[in-house]
């Protein structure tokens, strides 16, 4: 079992969930309340990493966050820190492979909500921030416990964008799926076969909790 | 400022709006503190935006709203309170309740202005009042029926002992065997709360039933408001009296006073038309107001108050007023409901023209079908309208 891989992999999905949970929650709600020109547009964009290859995404990334590109060379001159190749590209590029996993389901439990609610809110006394956190927040957590948990775990799991940004460097970007990959390489199978073991289960256990957060969401209406 | 205004008692609303988009919206209406105001219409008419509007839910483009000395809403000054600042009670017409929320929850939030103790203290006085049941209490709306769901509904808008009360069809989700419970729960409101009510409905009996004064929409303009019984008896157009589905109505043409007698009664003849429009010679005599000129297709109402079976009345020959007609009729057709029967009965004078006849207890038994009947029509009862006063 590589134990490095194990934490930064987990070190990197709580933080990515801590970055992506506050944007996910105002780029969902901004979804389903408001109708525009472009929204489709607007959708398809969020959904694109879900649908995109992995390599060509994190080619992507690669070219527009790197040293050599605009951004890039602008970052490191003005702030001296580099995108690519560690663990701070990896967190950008894992926050936005994961932004469908986190805005889906928080727009879709925000469009389930009755529209009336609010006004029924309003008329009651509620300001816009009471609403949110008395009226909203309950109504839409299964929905957003179900998108936390997926992105989670996905993060614990891509393996195709990281390696593309942040190559294989021990303690810095090398995840536990690409040191799956890495003893599977070195035919160590018994650690491989541990880790595969744990990403399944951990993969089972976040779908059953949203399953069953989904179920329960149905129950309250 | 709307003419009624001076009149007004302490805690009065007044409402006055006009906007041309999205949706039409036009008139003016007031209600008394402790009246129950009706706004009735067909169905997508702007009855429920006339509502959002009144709760600042909408704004209108032009218009103002005033609650006793309080204005909500004065496009001119650029007034325009929020919802939260109106103090308004609103029962929305699936009831909005949140659903994560048990019953007494959903009644506190309304009060979180207060203290928490006080809130759960204060809510569960409110579910009492609306006479919900304890054990009822901890429940969430998916666990109450739609009845208790509606006092749960009516209690979260009174915790906020609003100035003003708003109901959105609120028995549209209650059966027909709750109804009347919540009637009398409403009448008991409208006596101890003393501010004005008003009731979207679609339901005209219900709204006769229950209303002190009836607003009638028709495509976002109010057409007239007034007392039920006034309205029924009065309508001011031909569309008001088709709303409110007044049976005995009928084409004429208006032929003016004929003499000096008729000037000083301020009486005027009326001549009836046969199914086609052509005049059939019928004439009555009927009140004149002085508004419509000699010649003019009318329409014309009758209350059912002002057809009498001669029947019924045996040999009292005393005719009142203004010189009634007779007609000969005979009975085409009879609904029953329940306790009253409807008789459709044909005029044998004029062509296509029918009476529509209620009677119930021991005088239905008259209208049978084939029956020939004998009808005076008492002409004080004759409201006339012009035919195209659609804009009036």
């Amino acid at each position: 079992m590589d134990w490095q891989a194990l934490i930064l992999s987990l070190e990197l999905a709580t933080i990515t969930l801590l970055v992506l949970l506050p944007i996910g929650l105002w780029i969902g709600r901004w979804l389903a309340y408001t109708s525009f020109k472009g929204k489709a547009l607007a959708e398809a964009t969020v959904v694109l990493p879900l649908v995109l290859p992995p390599t060509v995404l994190g080619y992507y990334l690669l070219v527009s966050l790197g040293a050599g590109s605009p951004l890039g060379s602008w970052v490191l001159d003005a702030f001296d820190i580099r995108l690519t190749f560690n663990f701070l590209g990896l967190l950008i590029a894992s926050v936005v492979f994961n932004v469908p996993f986190m805005v889906q389901p928080i727009q879709r439990a925000f469009e389930a909500i009755p529209a009336n609610l609010s006004e029924a809110a309003a008329v009651s006394g509620l300001s816009g921030l009471q609403t949110f956190l008395r009226v909203e927040l309950p109504l839409v957590w299964p929905g957003l416990l179900s998108a936390m948990v997926l992105t989670f775990v996905h993060t614990l799991g891509e393996f195709g964008v990281v390696l593309m940004v942040g190559g294989s460097i021990p303690g810095e970007t090398k995840t536990i799926a690409v040191s799956i990959y890495d003893k599977v390489q070195a035919f160590d199978f018994a650690s491989a076969d541990q880790m595969a073991l744990f990403l399944l289960l951990m993969s089972l256990l976040a779908v059953a909790a949203s399953f069953f957060a989904a179920a329960r969401m149905v129950k309250t209406r | 400022m709307t003419v009624a205004e001076g009149k007004l008692r302490r805690g009065a609303l007044c409402v006055q709006l006009e906007q041309s988009w999205p949706m039409p919206l036009n008139g003016e209406f007031s209600c008394e503190a402790g009246e129950l105001l009706a706004l009735v219409g067909p169905s997508g008419t702007g009855k429920t935006s006339m509502l959002r509007c009144l709760a600042g839910l909408m704004t209108p483009e032009l218009g103002k709203v005033e609650v006793g000395e309080k204005i909500w809403l004065d496009t001119d000054r650029g007034v325009c309170l929020p919802p939260q600042q109106r103090h308004v009670g609103m029962v929305f017409q699936n009831y909005a309740l949140m659903p994560h929320l048990n019953a007494l929850d959903n009644v506190a939030l309304a009060l979180l202005h207060l203290p928490m103790t006080e809130r759960r203290e204060r809510a569960s006085q409110w579910l009492e009042h609306v006479r919900l049941s304890r054990d009822q209490f901890a429940r969430r709306p998916a666990q109450l029926s739609g009845g208790q769901q509606q006092r749960v509904a009516v209690a979260r808008a009174l915790a906020r002992e609003p100035k003003l009360l708003l109901l959105d069809e609120p028995f549209s989700a209650v059966d027909q065997m709750n109804r009347q419970g919540l009637y009398d729960l409403l009448a008991d409101l409208r006596r101890e709360l003393n501010i004005p009510i008003v009731l979207v409905t679609h339901d005209l009996v219900e709204a006769r039933h229950l209303a002190d004064s009836m607003v009638l929409m028709d495509n976002g303009k109010v057409l007239q408001q007034g007392k039920p019984e006034q309205i029924y008896r009065s309508p001011r157009n031909a569309r008001v009296a088709d709303i409110v589905g007044i049976q005995n109505r009928f084409q004429g043409v208006w032929r003016g006073p004929r003499n000096a007698k008729d000037q000083t009664d301020n009486a005027g003849w009326l001549e009836w038309a046969d199914g086609n429009g052509q005049p059939s010679g019928v004439l009555m005599r009927v009140r004149d107001k002085g508004r419509l000129s000699v010649g003019q297709p009318v329409t014309w109402v009758i209350h059912g108050d002002g057809l009498h079976l001669r029947h019924e009345e045996g040999n009292d020959d005393s005719q009142s007023g203004f010189g009634d007609v007779e007609l000969m009729t005979t009975v085409v057709s009879r609904k029953v409901l329940g306790d009253i029967t409807i008789a459709q009965c044909k005029v044998e004078e004029l062509f296509g023209v029918s009476l529509c006849l209620f009677r119930s207890g021991p005088q239905r038994r008259i209208l049978s079908d084939g029956e020939t009947l004998s009808v005076r029509v008492q002409t004080e009862w004759v409201h006339v309208m012009p035919t195209r006063a659609a804009q009036d």
